[in-house]
């Protein structure tokens, strides 16, 4: 159930208690799980709150912006890594680097600045590996 | 036969309202209610936390429903994996159309009315079958035969 709630993006709030900001969608995926752990036995409730001062709201959205950046950064330095590979490895890396950006905008709610350059680090890994094939003509020249 | 869900129709609830039409209940009529407490008599409930057709284990409602009637259909399987990757995103299954089913299925519930939504998204999930099945068939992507269309 926790590895669940980590991929919703969720904020630990407290022991056994998390949150996510509301919307239809966040509303029901918390819904099944409180589903989830109550048909194992346990108990869950899904509440609806708003934190008492805006310094509260703030600092736990400060809190899960800085989760999402350093997964975003470790998408970045997986693209730096994967610099130093040969093409074809590269291509492989930035399918699958792809796809993991795109499970960390999934739970992304207040996006930090380091979203925009993992998308930009991506781009310049996918323009790097197309110029490269672009010559692939020229081996056979003499 | 009565058949309620949720309204905010998204990609599990558009999907099982296919199903159902589709497969289960030719003349199946669709309505909302917020929650459990209010479905009313004689109907059956879908895709509500506490009936028995929701998430149950891993499975999404679409996966629960295949099972509850036991529809074998590989080709509705295969949808199941693409609705369950839209719906959970958990990576339990391989399925490139999920992130563009969830996206297509985001915006309509933002557009429309939850009827708006089923009645749109039907076609969509009955060309999205007929394409896997005749993958299944082929053993390869399918394409429609090429012909001269008329001037």
């Amino acid at each position: 159930m926790w590895r669940r709630c980590k991929q919703l993006g969720v904020a630990q709030l407290g022991d056994g208690l998390v949150g996510l900001p509301a919307d239809a969608r966040t509303r029901e995926q918390l819904d099944w799980v409180a589903e989830q752990i109550v048909k194992f036995g346990g108990t869950a409730g899904v509440w609806l709150s708003h934190p008492a001062t805006a310094g509260q709201e703030h600092d736990l959205a400060a809190g899960m912006a800085q989760a999402r950046a350093a997964e975003y950064r470790g998408v970045i330095e997986a693209v730096t890594a994967a610099g130093r590979e040969p093409a074809e490895v590269r291509r492989r890396v930035l399918r699958r680097l792809r796809t993991q950006w795109r499970a960390i905008d999934r739970r992304d709610f207040f996006p930090p600045p380091d979203r925009e350059q993992a998308r930009q680090a991506l781009a310049q890994l996918a323009s790097a590996s197309t110029t490269e094939e672009q010559p692939a003509g020229n081996l056979a020249a003499p | 036969m009565k058949w309620v869900t949720r309204p905010g129709v998204h990609i599990d609830r558009a999907a099982c309202a296919w199903l159902i039409h589709r497969f289960i209940d030719p003349a199946a009529e669709f309505g909302f209610v917020a929650d459990a407490a209010e479905v009313p008599t004689g109907a059956t409930a879908f895709d509500i936390r506490g009936v028995p057709l929701g998430h149950h284990g891993f499975d999404c409602s679409f996966e629960t429903i295949l099972r509850r009637y036991e529809l074998t259909d590989p080709v509705l399987w295969k949808i199941a994996e693409i609705v369950h990757e839209a719906d959970l995103a958990d990576d339990r299954y391989d399925a490139p159309e999920a992130p563009g089913l969830d996206a297509i299925l985001r915006g309509l519930s933002m557009t429309g009315t939850a009827d708006h939504t089923l009645m749109v998204s039907g076609p969509v999930f009955h060309g999205l079958y007929e394409y896997h099945h005749r993958r299944l068939l082929l053993g390869r992507e399918p394409a429609k035969p090429w012909r001269r269309e008329p001037l």
